[in-house]
């Protein structure tokens, strides 16, 4: 075993068949999902033993590159109220070391894990070290982006997003859900992604869904946006030459684990993406696991396996998976 | 849905035809935030009806409704007239969201008239908050203006008026007058919307800019009961109102996937050998629909023959 | 194996010539022009709306379209951003163009505030596309078609023409075409 073992009994595999495609597989969020060594999806915010690291990768991703954060002025309210509702998802979560207190005509935020108590007002962004989005980001590995519902449509007008599976948020700020999807095969065409949006569309307050995505990434990095694809797109023709155990060690299964909440002051709605990722490595110690993804892999569609850029190597993987 | 039990804090009849109502948490815990233009259901004896919320949108201690009393509507106004005391518990739905402020916008106008005032108060409230830029346009038959002094304290650009010449000579030049970024709310009976909003479409404001309350218009219907078939087994049964397909067919020990439970994925479809099938998702096609042999079982109904499901 | 174009974010007419008629559901306008063609399509709006309105509604702006030297966009922008100071809810803006020009002007439209229903586009051709790098950041304009590759102004990389477009800057999505051919195959 390669990872450390909670990212194990925690990681949520995607395949709940033997085959894939695209779908608007959205379902309540919050019940637990068990799998043979484990069980995720109670938290809708979710601390695991890779937390510290994460925050430090973002904050550097950000510090290089200013373009992954973006908040137009509009999205003002949005952002407070993304800040209060991933607060008392993190207190609900972990309330031994996380806690959101009503304090006089403020509010006060406590953080353990990362040493923080911060007292503040709603709308004074003079209260808190930072804007309130970034503030909130900075606490928690989830990427965010939120979506202005106006027009008949939806926005992705403010986020801050350092784990992009090769997409640019920088690019996509100021987008139609509709358009920012526009790229992906099959997703227009088969009314996927129209769904999807008007399903969000009706969401209420209080009520908040989630969804999975998946891919395969070379090494356990992150950061694979459009922005640095000329740093990581070599791997995949790298991987082609390396040895068997180099490969079950470097092609990670990763997964998005995504919770779409309906903010309850501004009405707008945040996307929360999570990202999980195992070596097939590891995948391989659970036999269900080893199995069904060599099955998913062979099946996949060419179309599908070229847009999520693992033609080249999606043979290999099977073969790896099945050799084991 | 998660209903809500709500204690009756504090009624206010000051208004003649309008009550106001404090609804609290039993245990005294804050209630969920909502935004403004919300309005919650309320269960007034044995009818369901819609109320906008008036009070605090964040975290409030309570919500707060005004209902005027409808001498010749269904029934519920005058239960919570004629029947309802301090101290009573009501349910109600959680707070829904179908007239929100524009985020974008530079400057809201807020047009309403009688009880239609009731969503702008939180309207105005958020603006103190976010420092929005709010101009309200109301107009109330005398002695019957409710949040008169609330709408005054809250709003710096409130007119009010119980003369319909004089406000409608202030609301077209109000239309044809504000600056580009504005966006216009409208709340009051059918034929004062279709006035207002004619108007303003007149005065060339594009629809993206307009926008109307409809209380109780989003798909809360519970639908009619029907009767189902299982093919298989021959099995028939009544689905109440208010009861899905999917859920009575679970209840009775029938697997069938299903994951949104929304009428959105997919998953619940069942294939239909006989029988009226009322589509209300969103995943089939309309060539799907006119076929007339799939329903997706978590959200659509049977008509009034039997519905024949292939399980 | 691209998609169905028409469900991207490349609106329809930055890949053919389309010519809409006025919108006269408005009270004011501005129209915005580029080049000799842009007027043509103008004149045909502002006939139109003369005889509903009248022609004191409109605002006519004739900006250079780029064939020449450096577009007009920017004294475009000027003018529109100068005409926004008073107009008031009723206005609507319409322009004909090169797409390039148009898609530019839309994206910096919808900064200003001005929703899709109060826009009007009317595309000439679509010989020019500015195609911002996503690695270094740098836009660069040329006669380039979609699917086409061309060297990035600033980092030299050769950057794929894809069919992905910025609602706020108007730009296509430019990203390095051979970042997985690289210059030695590792031993």
């Amino acid at each position: 075993m390669i990872s450390a073992p909670d990212l194990v009994h925690t990681f949520p595999f995607p395949f709940a068949a033997d085959t894939y495609r695209y779908s608007t597989n959205v379902e309540p969020a919050g019940s637990a999902v068990p799998t043979p060594v484990g069980r995720w999806g109670e938290r809708v915010v979710d601390i695991d033993s890779e937390y510290e690291h994460e925050l430090a990768e973002r904050a550097a991703i950000l510090a290089a590159d200013p373009t992954r954060s973006a908040v137009l002025p509009h999205m003002r309210p949005a952002c407070w109220d993304t800040m209060l509702t991933l607060m008392r998802e993190l207190a609900r979560a972990y309330p031994e070391s996380m806690a959101l207190r009503r304090h006089g005509a403020g509010w006060r935020w406590r953080n353990d894990r990362l040493g923080i108590e911060q007292d503040f007002v709603l709308g004074d962004e003079t209260t808190l070290p930072a804007e309130p989005l970034r503030y909130i980001a900075g606490q928690v590995q989830e990427d965010i982006v939120l979506l202005d519902q106006r027009d008949g449509d939806l926005f992705g007008d403010a986020g801050v997003v350092t784990f992009a599976a090769d997409w640019s948020f920088g690019f996509d700020v100021g987008m139609t859900f509709l358009e920012i999807h526009g790229p992906v095969p099959r997703l227009r065409a088969t009314g996927v992604i129209t769904r999807a949006r008007d399903f969000l569309m009706r969401l209420q307050p209080g009520e908040t869904y989630r969804r999975t995505n998946w891919t395969l990434t070379i090494g356990r990095r992150l950061d694979v946006s459009t922005e640095l694809y000329h740093e990581w797109g070599p791997d995949r023709t790298m991987i082609l030459g390396v040895s068997d155990e180099e490969f079950g060690r470097l092609v990670h299964l990763r997964v998005e684990v995504q919770h779409l909440i309906r903010l309850p002051e501004s009405g707008s709605i945040c996307f929360l993406i999570r990202t999980y990722m195992l070596p097939l490595a590891d995948i391989a110690t659970v036999d269900d696991w080893r199995v069904r993804a060599a099955a998913v892999l062979a099946e996949l569609p060419d179309d599908i396996a070229d847009y999520k850029g693992i033609i080249g190597y999606r043979d290999r993987a099977v073969r790896w998976l099945r050799g084991v | 849905m998660n209903t809500l039990k709500l204690v009756v804090t504090a009624i206010d009849d000051t208004v003649g035809g309008i009550r106001t109502l404090t609804l609290a948490d039993p245990d005294g815990n804050p209630l969920p935030s909502f935004t403004p233009g919300s309005h919650i259901v309320v269960e007034c004896g044995g009818k369901a009806n819609a109320y906008s919320l008036t009070g605090d949108g964040n975290s409030p201690t309570a919500y707060v409704i005004s209902v005027l009393r409808c001498a010749d509507g269904s029934g519920g106004s005058r239960w919570i007239h004629d029947e309802l005391a301090l101290g009573d518990t009501v349910a109600a739905g959680p707070a829904r969201s179908a007239f929100a402020p524009v985020l974008r916008a530079r400057r809201h106008l807020l047009v309403a008239a009688g009880i239609g005032i009731t969503p702008m108060v939180s309207h105005l409230r958020s603006a103190q908050t976010w420092g929005r830029d709010v101009h309200l346009l109301y107009i109330h038959r005398q002695g019957r203006g409710a949040y008169l002094d609330t709408v005054a304290e809250l709003g710096q650009h409130v007119s009010i008026h119980t003369e319909r010449a004089a406000f409608s000579a202030e609301l077209l030049a109000a239309l044809a007058d504000q600056p580009f970024g504005t966006h216009l709310y409208v709340c009051g009976p059918a034929s004062f919307i279709d006035d207002v909003t004619g108007a303003a479409t007149r005065l060339g404001w594009p629809d993206s800019r307009i926008h109307l309350e409809h209380f109780g218009s989003e798909a809360l219907d519970p639908g009619e009961p029907f009767t189902t078939r299982v093919a298989s087994t021959g099995e028939e049964f009544v689905v109440d109102a208010g009861v899905s397909l999917l859920e009575e067919l679970e209840r009775r020990g029938f697997e069938v996937p299903s994951l949104c439970r929304r009428g959105v994925c997919g998953e619940c479809r069942l294939a239909v050998s006989a029988g009226t099938i009322i589509h209300r998702d969103l995943y089939l096609t309309d060539a799907d629909k006119e076929a007339g042999d799939a329903v997706m079982s978590c959200v659509s109904r049977g008509g009034a023959d039997t519905l024949e499901v292939a399980l | 194996m691209r998609p169905d174009l028409e469900l991207t974010s490349v609106p329809v007419w930055a890949l053919n010539p389309t010519r809409p008629g006025a919108d006269l559901s408005g009270r004011a306008w501005t129209i915005i022009a580029f080049g000799p063609h842009g007027a043509d399509i103008a004149q045909t709006w502002i006939d139109q709306i003369a005889s509903v309105h009248g022609e004191s509604a409109v605002r006519l702006h004739r900006c250079d379209d780029g064939t020449q030297c450096d577009d007009g966009t920017a004294s475009a922008i000027e003018a529109l951003t100068a005409d926004l100071v008073d107009a008031r809810v009723g206005w609507r803006l319409m322009m004909a163009g090169p797409a390039d020009a148009c898609l530019r002007l839309r994206g910096a439209a919808g900064a200003l505030g001005v929703a899709d229903d109060e826009m009007t586009v009317a595309s000439t051709d679509d010989d020019a596309r500015t195609v911002h790098c996503v690695h270094c950041g740098a836009v660069t304009r040329a006669q380039v078609q979609l699917d086409q590759v061309l060297p990035c102004s600033s980092c030299a990389r050769k950057l794929l023409v894809y069919h992905h477009v910025s609602r706020r800057a108007g730009t296509y999505l430019g990203f390095m075409v051979d970042a997985e051919q690289p210059a030695e195959v590792p031993s």
